[in-house]
Formats: structure tokens, sequence, C-alpha cells
């Protein structure tokens, strides 16, 4: 420890402090800077995939740093010794725990899953096919904040931080990476023409490794220094540490697919060269490739953003950059390494390899046959392509960076490479221009090489063992991530996407298994979902054939009867207009019995996007999945799939009911996730324009849509965005239009209140405007005026927005609404559950119905429903009593669990 | 007293067979369990004959503290049902106190 410590002060007295806040990091995880090179990369790459910047990451690295050692001291790394190896077995298993983990971190995600929402956003009500532009950029910023905050999670930072850290704390503290270099460069020559230039490329990966920093570590503590500049010594210090160390730090490199044997080697390999670059940049003069590695490691601190150095800043990467063309592959893959380390959430560093035109020189050694030289390039080109500098990805293009990676992802079956190769492509399709060159030069390889056989697709089921499914999972991960990104491109990306071979079933298979494994909450479905979501918009207008489906003009309102023989001539039966449907209740009604068509063939392809069958898919998502993103994209989903006005929605209007989706819709209306709440009730809304489904919705919706609107005076209210708001008091208005049933019901479930509040004080001109429609709607039911005059409301309220409501009134409108429904609830008990719910009289009221619809209740009130709709399914909805004693029940209990402080009786909930 | 309830499935749900009234959004005064009437709390109204409510032990009348170590003294009804069904779980462990319960403690603290 002492020696190192020593020679780093003589090296660069400058940066005691780093040193000691690298070996801290070193300890910490050693794993991640090691991995930062090559591990890191993969890491990296997923992570980056979505978040494009991750500066995040390099200050958590600091952190951690800081935190473990106090700087200042005298600067000796505060290596206890022990600790590396510890920490750097640690930091190893950290390091695959990450990879792991790395599938389930949302966060990364959520940025761009946000982006894709607002893509999706077709409400087709008022705005067909709505298509917010992609905010990839916007995007950029969140999802910098996701990664950083992603990478925290898994640790990626703290990886990163080691390398930098970890290795050359001794020397300057800076780069670990450059110290490796050192480390290697000095033990390398010597090593080079002794052990062979396959070791070092080995030792190069270990260096980049959590495992070399592990090394270094060890070697500080352990008094490297004492080994002194020879290479045997250091051998025997390697075999010595490696011996100990190795077998934990050979794990990584085990699971990264090093081989085995190489471990050792490595090993032996890197603690020479730690030693040696110790000793080998104050001790040995410059000599070719060493000596450049020596530059850089002393210089490499001083790109480290820890590091203040400034001598060392710029000239490292021109000889960085130099040292991928030189004629050993090792000095090329070592070299390749460090840029990655270089890289690593580092803006300016990334810029400047651009200027010096290091990326042509990066795609070049993508088609080296070594697998180390092109598995370090592509973590380079990962790194650097991560970013909100998109001008990193235009160099990648524009030199020809697409092609070679598919290249490269065709030739390749070293899993690792394929991950790095996924992963930069993940980071690249993040830029919007960028997309369609993706999709056009590597759409149909992706699929091929990549979802195809990782789905499971036409094959077995992904029940394959663990290991296998980590592997597997990564690349896919990052594939489904990249097609998340292209598919958000526009029309002409979906429809290439749609038009890929397989791509389609192929996702709609992984989810299936997905859902049937429960394993619901990883990135790669979530990805994959939103695909679907994506390739889903607009799919009524899109698709081939889809004029067919449109329903003509007026005319052929036959009935439901005629349509279902063919699939592509029912376009005629559906009558009604062919825009943008808004309400379409009057044809709906029509297809209460519809059969979906019988098809001729089973449907492939895209076709499956919007078989009813995807459905239930989706909804079992909706069902199972408890992450955010996921859930928001399979609403989306249905959202896009029920929007417009073709034949195929209106199935799926129709399936959505019948598949019981609308409790799970509703459901999900309690979610506390602003986005999952606006995809789903907009779901709802489209789902609306079916006219049962409006009246199903406006019974059971109404209460938790009105609960979501914000209120000063509810206890509980949720803290929506204005999105969201106006997105809910949409759906409100599309349930209550046409419909003064449902509007009764938003009146007793005290909304007038919470309208008119908004109306009235909303920020938002969207929100108030949107509030006020409703209420202007409202009054239009003429029925409806007694009863809120009644309550206190008078025209004024309804019609402008300034009109203040009176609390009081609105709570004595409240018990009288409440009073009026008890008979109604009353009578509707009967067909409630036969809860003999003696205890508290009244109890049977809505409340059981209400605390029925989570639980298995739940099937049943809907199936009532259902079924007593079906059997009056010609004649008005309204009519049904016995439905409408449900839904009166239903709005009941929503009033008695509503009206806190009215309700005179207790509620009582069968758990 | 700790009660674990291992919930019973019945086709898609879990249930642990028994029913609540309370919270903060009802009226207390309704409560015929609890001794002071202005207790918003969580109290078991009925329990299922020979359901995973019973078979641990819960009785009538038993006020809810905490479910899985949420507390239930200061939740609406909502916010309670929903704690005790979460699908995802299947052991409830609830910390109720009865009114002998409550007796004894007394007695223990005057003594």
């Amino acid at each position: 420890e002492q020696s190192p410590s020593n020679q780093t002060s003589i090296a660069m007295m400058q940066e005691p402090q780093e040193m000691v806040e690298e070996t801290v990091t070193v300890e910490e995880d050693p794993g991640t800077p090691t991995s930062h090179v090559s591990i890191v990369t993969s890491e990296d790459g997923t992570t980056r995939r979505t978040e494009t910047k991750v500066t995040k990451m390099v200050k958590t690295v600091t952190t951690r740093t800081v935190r473990q050692v106090p700087l200042g001291p005298d600067g000796l790394p505060a290596m206890d010794g022990s600790s590396p190896l510890g920490s750097y077995t640690d930091s190893i298993d950290r390091r695959y725990l990450k990879n792991g983990e790395r599938f389930i971190t949302p966060q990364a995600s959520s940025t761009l899953t946000r982006s894709y929402n607002s893509y999706n956003d077709s409400y087709p009500e008022s705005h067909e096919g709505q298509y917010r532009p992609y905010g990839g950029h916007d995007g950029y910023a969140e999802l910098s904040d996701s990664y950083g905050s992603l990478s925290r999670g898994v640790g990626y930072r703290p990886r990163y931080a080691f390398v930098p850290g970890g290795s050359y704390r001794p020397d300057d503290g800076s780069f670990t990476l450059p110290s490796r270099r050192d480390n290697y460069g000095p033990v390398a020559q010597p090593q080079v023409p002794v052990g062979s230039s396959v070791d070092l490329n080995r030792s190069q990966p270990e260096r980049f490794q959590p495992e070399p920093y592990g090394l270094e570590d060890d070697n500080r503590s352990l008094g490297v220094d004492d080994e002194g500049y020879e290479l045997d010594p250091d051998y025997s210090t390697v075999n010595r540490r490696t011996s100990a160390g190795v077998p934990e730090r050979g794990r990584p490199h085990k699971g990264r697919g090093y081989d085995d044997p190489l471990d050792s080697e490595l090993a032996e390999e890197r603690i020479p060269y730690l030693h040696g670059g110790y000793a080998a940049p104050l001790a040995q003069p410059e000599r070719g490739s060493m000596a450049s590695i020596e530059r850089l490691g002393k210089r490499s601190p001083s790109i480290d953003s820890i590091r203040k150095d400034p001598r060392w800043r710029d000239p490292d990467l021109p000889e960085v950059i130099a040292m991928l063309s030189h004629p050993i592959d090792p000095v090329k893959s070592n070299a390749a390494a460090y840029l990655q380390h270089l890289c690593y959430e580092n803006d300016k560093i990334k810029k400047d390899v651009r200027h010096l035109k290091g990326i042509p020189i990066l795609v070049g050694l993508l088609d080296h046959p070594k697998p180390e030289v092109h598995r370090k390039a592509c973590g380079a080109l990962r790194n650097i392509s991560y970013g909100k500098d998109n001008e990193n990805k235009v160099a990648i293009k524009n030199c020809d960076g697409i092609p070679a990676l598919i290249r490269l992802l065709r030739k390749t079956n070293d899993m690792e490479v394929r991950e790095l190769i996924t992963g930069t492509l993940w980071n690249l399709s993040s830029y919007e221009p960028l997309k369609m060159v993706i999709i056009n030069h590597g759409l149909q390889t992706l699929t091929n090489e990549v979802i195809i056989p990782h789905s499971g697709w036409e094959s077995e089921p992904n029940e394959d063992s663990k290991p296998r499914d980590a592997e597997w999972t990564t690349v896919f991960k990052n594939t489904s991530g990249k097609l998340r990104n292209v598919s958000s491109d526009g029309a002409e990306a979906r429809r290439r996407l749609r038009e890929c071979d397989g791509l389609v079933d192929a996702l709609l298979h992984a989810l299936q298994s997905a859902v049937g494994k429960k394993d619901t909450d990883n990135k790669s479905v979530e990805n994959c979902v939103c695909i679907m979501r994506n390739l889903s918009y607009h799919v009524h207008k899109e698709v081939p054939g889809a004029d067919k489906y449109q329903e003509l003009d007026a005319g052929q309102t036959t009935g439901t009867g005629g349509s279902q023989k063919k699939k592509k001539d029912d376009a005629g039966c559906f009558g009604g207009k062919k825009a943008k449907g808004k309400k379409n209740g009057d044809l709906d009604r029509n297809f209460d019995t519809l059969d979906l068509p019988k098809r001729s063939e089973a449907a492939k392809g895209f076709e499956l996007l919007y078989q009813p069958d995807v459905v239930r898919l989706y909804l079992s998502i909706l069902t199972e999945s408890q992450n955010f993103n996921t859930l928001e994209a399979a609403a989306g989903a249905l959202q896009n799939l029920s929007a417009g006005n073709w034949m195929w929605s209106t199935y799926i209007r129709a399936t959505v009911r019948k598949e019981r989706g609308l409790p799970v819709l509703v459901e999900l209306l309690q979610s506390d996730s602003d986005k999952v709440v606006r995809a789903v009730s907009i779901a709802l809304r489209n789902l609306s324009m079916d006219r049962r489904n409006k009246d199903l919705i406006g019974s059971y919706a109404m209460g938790e849509l009105v609960r979501n609107l914000p209120s000063r005076q509810q206890r509980s209210a949720k803290n929506l965005e204005e999105d969201t708001v106006v997105a809910v008091l949409n759906t409100i208005h599309e349930i209550i239009t046409d419909s003064s049933e449902n509007a009764r019901s938003l009146i007793q479930t005290q909304g007038i209140q919470k309208l008119v509040a908004i109306s009235k004080s909303s920020q938002s001109p969207r929100e108030t405007k949107a509030a006020s429609h409703i209420l202007q709607m409202i009054w239009s039911y003429k029925e409806l005026r007694n009863a809120l005059q009644k309550d206190g409301w008078n025209k004024s309220h309804f019609q402008s927005v300034s009109a203040a409501p009176k609390g009081s009134k609105g709570t004595a409108g409240r018990s009288g609404y409440d009073d009026s429904t008890l008979p109604l609830v009353d009578k509707s008990q009967d067909n409630e559950k036969s809860g003999s719910r003696d205890m508290i009289p009244m109890d049977e009221l809505g409340p059981d119905g209400y605390s029925t619809i989570d639980h298995r209740d739940k099937e049943r009130k809907y199936k009532s429903s259902d079924s007593t709709g079906d059997a009056s399914e010609k004649e008005p909805l309204k009519n049904d009593t016995n439905r409408k004693n449900i839904n009166r029940s239903n709005r009941a209990s929503v009033n008695l669990v509503d009206a806190r402080d009215i309700k005179p009786q207790p509620v009582d909930s069968w758990v | 007293q700790r009660i674990e309830i291992h919930k019973l499935r019945q086709g898609d749900n879990l249930i642990l067979g028994f029913s609540i009234g309370g919270g903060i959004d009802q009226d207390p005064t309704q409560n015929p369990f609890s001794e002071d009437k202005t207790d918003k709390g969580i109290y078991v109204t009925r329990v299922t004959a020979g359901g995973p409510a019973e078979v641990a032990g819960l009785q009538t009348g038993d006020k809810i503290m905490q479910v899985n170590g949420w507390d239930m003294t200061m939740v609406t009804h909502d916010q309670a049902r929903k704690r005790l069904t979460k699908r995802n779980e299947e052991v409830v462990r609830l910390l109720v106190t009865r009114q002998s319960l409550q007796k004894a403690v007394q007695q223990s603290m005057m003594s």
C-alpha cells in the first residue's frame, strides 16, 4: 500500500486526495471500474440506451469516493488492504447483480416512456390521431435523470468511479484506467514479448473490469510497490494475489464470457501490470505504446472530471486515438477500452473524440477480427453515443457506424458483444433523425437475430435457466428498447415495423410468456408493450386495407349479422360517419351482439396488433404489472386500439367489455402514477364510444374519475398534473355526453363542486375550459336541473366559470343526493351480493357494492351488467332496471364512500 | 395481539374471511364495538365461520391497529380495505386489540 502511494505521490503529488477517493471507490465497487471498461460498457450501454446522459453517474461515483475516504490527508489511500479484495469481490457480485437489476429499473425507461406516451395520445374524439411529436429530446433530459438514478440504483456509477479511481490511485488517482494502462504498459512490455499479446489483451479487459481494479487495490494495499518493478516478483505477487483474488475476480470475467483459464492469466498479468504501472511511470522511459500508455495513465486522472489537474486533459485524447491505430492489437483494444472509460459520462471527452476523428477509427475497429478489439471499440462507441450531445450519434452514423454495427451483430456470437452492439444501437436510436436509418439497415436483422430467438416465438417458450435468461434478456432488452425508440418515429417507421416479418408475432409471444411467468415488471416487457402501443397508434389508418374496415357513411346500418362473415367486407355494416368518429353510440348499439368476423386464415404479422385476442393480453398485463410504464403503455395500447371508427376498434371496444376489462381499467384509475391515470382515462374515453361501455363506465368509473379531480376539500386528493386532469375531465365529458344517466351519476358523486371549483380557480386554461364544457353539458340536461337547483346550484354555476360554489349548499346537495339514492340502493341491494351485513343498517348499500368491485364480487357485478346488457341489447340500456340498479348501487356506494362527513351509516367491507 | 392470516385463494381473489367497518371517512357513532364512540379506527364487523380469519384467531369487534406494518388507525375505509386485499400478499399480519385485551392492559397498568 505504502509503496504505491508513495509512488503516486512521487508521480503526482497533486492527486493525493484523489487517490484516496479512488481507493475508496475501488473498494466500494471494484466491479464498477473494471466493468466500466468492458463490463460497464455493457451495463452502461444498457442503461444508457434510454438515457443518453449519464452525467449523474459520475457524480455518484465521486460521492462515493469522498464519503469513503476523507480527502486531503496524506493522500495515502485508505486502503486497508483488506477491502480491495473483499470489496472487489463484492463489487463484482454487485456488478453482476446489477445486470439482473438492470432489467428492473424502470427509471431509465420512464422518461422514454413518457415520450412515447405522448406519442400515443390517440384520443380520437377531438383530435384524430393526435400525434405528439416524439419527445425524444425531451426524453433525453429526463432520461439522463433517470439514467442517473438508474445508474445509482444499479450501481453503475460506482463502477464507473471505480475505474478511474481504482486503478491508479497511487499514480494519479484520476483515471484508473490510465493507471491501468500504465501498469500494463510497463508490465506489458516485458510481458508482451514474454507472455503474448494475447495475454496483454486479456489483461486489458481485466483492467477495465472491476477486477482489475480490485487487483489494483489489492496490489496497493498489499504493498504493490514492494513487488518492485520486476515482472517476476510481480508475477509472483500477482499469482499470489491472483489466487486470492482471481477466483473472485475471475468470476466477473466468467460471467462476462471470458474464458476461465484466462482469468488467471489475466490476474497475473494484471498484477504485474499494476506493479509495473506504478513503477513504470517513473522508472521506465516511454517506449512506444507503453510510453503512451503511461502517459495516458498519468493523464487519465486529469481527464476524469474528479481530477482537477488541468495538465492532463487534452493530450491524452490524441494519444489514445492514435493508439487506436496502433499495429499491436492489444494496444488497440486497450486504447478503445480506455476511451470507453474516458467517455463515461463525460460529454466533453466525447466531443473531443469526435473532433479528433476518433469515431471513424472506432467504427473501423468494429470490423476487426479480434474479439477484444471490437468488443472494446463497441463499448467505447456505446459510451460515446450516449449523451445529450447528438452530434456524436450523427458522427457515428456518418461514418457508416450503423451498418457496421449490424454487420458485427450478424457475425458475432459473443453475448457481450451483442449486448454492446444493441446497447449502442439503442443509444443511437434515441436520436430522431437516425431512427429511419436504423430501421433501414437493421430492422430485419435485429428482428431475426434478437427478437425472434429471444422471444421464444415458434419455439419453446423462454423457460430458460437463469443465466441464459439474463443473457438474452439484456440483448433483448436493448433491442426492444431500440425498437421502441424507432417505433415512435412516425407513420413510416410504424409501417416498417408492422411489416417486418415476424416482429409483431414474436413480441406478442414474448409478452404472453412474460404474463404467463408473472414476470411483467421488467424492462423488456415494458419495452415490448411500448412497441405494441406505438404500433397500435393509428393502426386504423395506417394498416394496409384499413379503408375496407372503415365504416361507410350513412346507409348500411344493417344489423350486426351481416357483417361478420368476411373480415374485409364488413365495412358496410357499420354505417355511420367515416370521419374521426366522435360519437358512435348509435352505431355501436347495433353491434352489441357483434361477432368477430371469422378469419379465413389465421392472423399473423401486424394483423395481430388488433386482434381481439390481444385485448386479453393487455388486460392481463394491466392486471398484473406493477410497473407504471408498462401499465401506461398497455393502457395506451388499448386506447389506441379502441380509437377510431373502424371495424376492429369496435370489436376491440366490445371485447374489452366482454373480457371484463372495464373494471381493471377503473381500478387503475386509483393508481398513484400520473401517467397511468392519464392513459387509463383516455382509454376509457375511447372505449366509451361504445354505447354499452359508456353506460358501464359511467356507472362504475364516475366515482373514480371524480376522485381523481383535484379539490381543495378532498382529503386524499391526488396531486395530478394538468394533462392528467384534463384527460380525466375529457373522459367525464365524453361519458356524460348523450347520457343523462351518467350526468346524474356525476352529480351524485359530488362532482359538481369540484368541477365548479376547477372551472373557477384552476390555473390551467385547458382545465378550466374542459370543466366548463362539462358543466354546460350537464346544464343542458334539463331534467337534471331540478336536482341541481335543489342542491343550491343555479344556472350561473354552469354557464360561467366565475360563480363560486356554495360550500354548504353543496354539502346539503350531497346529502340530498345520498337520500335520493338510498332507496335505489336498497333495491339494488338485492341484486348485489347477498351480504347480510346486519351489523349496521344500510351498510349493505353501495359500499359493499363498491368494495366488491375489487373483490370477487366484482366479477359478479360486471357479469350481471353484461348479462343484462346482453339481454336487452336492443333496448336502450336505461330501461334495464337491473342494470340500473346495479349502476345505482355502484354509484351510491361511491357516494357513501365519498361523502365522508355525511354518511350516516358506517360502511362495511368484505375482505 | 398479533394475528397472522393466510389468505385463502378463491378463484381470482384472495380472501381473508372477515369484514371491516370504520375509517376516518365513516361515522364512528355507529360502531357497536368501540368503547369510545369517536374512535374512527377499523373494526372487525364480522368473521366468516371457518374462514382464514377465524382460524387465525380474529374475533369480531377487534380493532385493527396495523396491517403488515401499515397503520390502520387513521385511514379511510377504502384505504383499509386496500391494505388488506393486496393481490400480491398471501399473508397479512394484523395487530389487533380488543376489549378484553384492553382491560387486561389497564388492569396491569393500574396494579
